[in-house]
């Protein structure tokens, strides 16, 4: 650009906010030079996609650079969360060696079924001591509390009567076992 | 990040499920494992303890238990589960699976919330409280009256007994049954017994008289 300065009222007529017939004679000519100057230019859009591609392409490398940083801490909360949540191993329980007995001289068939056998009536049967009519059976348990009952000929439920009971639930009572 | 964050939570109460199920799996009918996966998942919600549910379900399909009964005793299950978390909760214990479950098996014994917040207030760590809430169920069983039972317990705790010396108290108290006591009587004189050795220290020989342990037995 050189440092010619246009005249204000050249500049209003370029701006379209005046016409050639509002300047003064002495400018119509520098008017109508300005005019054709200006019809002269190209003014269709200036298009750069080399740059704009350039510029995008470094903005979405900061992105990439970025997003680690605002993942991590969401990771690290979701990490945590599992750790926090799932259920945890229990530390090993000690042992605990106890004898159960039931006296029942009619019974042909006593189990013992608990907690610490699934209630399963068939898993832990008890012997007969000759013919006293005294069954006997010795499990290790862990510590803890447990509950359970003698099923008498795989059909009747009966609380130990040597141990603390307390109600099933259905109308029974379970015996009570704390290691 | 709010998908990351529901990730494990979702994941998680998959995983419950399907526990659940397989632990179920072949043992009690369909609808009770349904109703057990249906409020052991709400219960795991609340941070209470699946494990009662499930050996409920389990005990009532082993004695041949009618399924509306089951499905009764395990509402009730879970309500008392609320209840001692609760009652946990107000005595200053939060979210600890295993005293929870010890508290719901006081509450079945015949001990009340109130019971186990006292409990929970001598200021006991989560495993000692857990077996006090156990040995306290125990007593209930036996007969021993609620404000004896927590007495017993609560001073045998604050006396900072070994876990075996609270352990023994239901077999104590059986002991003084046995010689006529009553379940309150023999609750009361071990109370009685528990807090004068507590004011007067250990006895010759228990307790602060060796710093090292000893030494293992010869093979």
């Amino acid at each position: 650009m050189s440092g010619h300065e246009l005249h204000p009222l050249i500049k209003q007529l370029l701006d379209g906010d005046i016409t050639l017939a509002d300047l003064p004679a002495e400018l119509r000519a520098e008017g109508e030079a300005a005019l054709r100057l200006l019809a002269g230019v190209d003014r269709t859009d200036v298009s750069m996609p080399a740059v704009t591609w350039r510029v995008m392409a470094q903005l979405e490398r900061r992105r990439r650079r970025f997003l680690p940083w605002l993942l991590a801490p969401a990771l690290a909360i979701a990490a945590a969360l599992v750790v926090w949540l799932v259920p945890r191993t229990p530390a090993p329980a000690s042992l605990v060696t106890v004898r159960f007995v039931l006296v029942a001289p009619d019974a042909k068939q006593v189990s013992l079924a608990g907690t610490f056998n699934q209630w399963d009536p068939q898993a832990t049967p008890l012997v007969r001591a000759g013919a006293t009519g005294v069954w006997t059976a010795t499990l290790t348990l862990p510590a803890g509390q447990h509950q359970y009952a003698f099923v008498v000929d795989g059909a009747r439920w009966v609380p130990d009567p040597g141990a603390p009971a307390i109600d099933d639930g259905f109308g029974r009572r379970n015996s009570v076992l704390t290691l | 990040m709010i998908t990351l964050l529901a990730l494990p939570l979702a994941l998680l109460s998959t995983q419950q499920g399907t526990g659940i199920a397989q632990r179920l799996a072949g043992r009690v009918l369909p609808q009770i494992a349904s109703l057990v996966e249906e409020l052991g998942t709400a219960a795991s919600a609340r941070g209470l303890p699946i494990d009662p549910l499930i050996e409920k379900a389990i005990e009532g399909s082993a004695k041949g238990i009618a399924p509306e009964r089951v499905a009764s005793a395990l509402r009730l299950v879970a309500m008392q589960l609320d209840t001692a978390a609760a009652a946990l909760r107000d005595g200053g214990l939060d979210s600890d699976t295993l005293a929870i479950a010890a508290g719901e098996f006081a509450i079945t014994a015949g001990l009340s919330g109130s019971d186990i917040t006292a409990l929970a207030r001598t200021g006991a760590n989560a495993a000692a409280l857990t077996v006090g809430l156990r040995v306290a169920g125990t007593l209930a069983a036996l007969g021993v009256p609620p404000a004896e039972d927590i007495g017993l317990v609560s001073v045998a705790m604050r006396s900072g007994e070994p876990g075996s010396a609270l352990l023994s108290l239901p077999a104590n108290v059986q002991s003084a049954m046995a010689k006529g006591a009553t379940p309150a009587q023999a609750a009361a004189g071990l109370a009685r017994a528990a807090a004068a050795q507590a004011a007067h220290g250990p006895p010759p020989g228990r307790g602060g008289g060796h710093p090292h342990p000893p030494a293992p037995p010869h093979p």
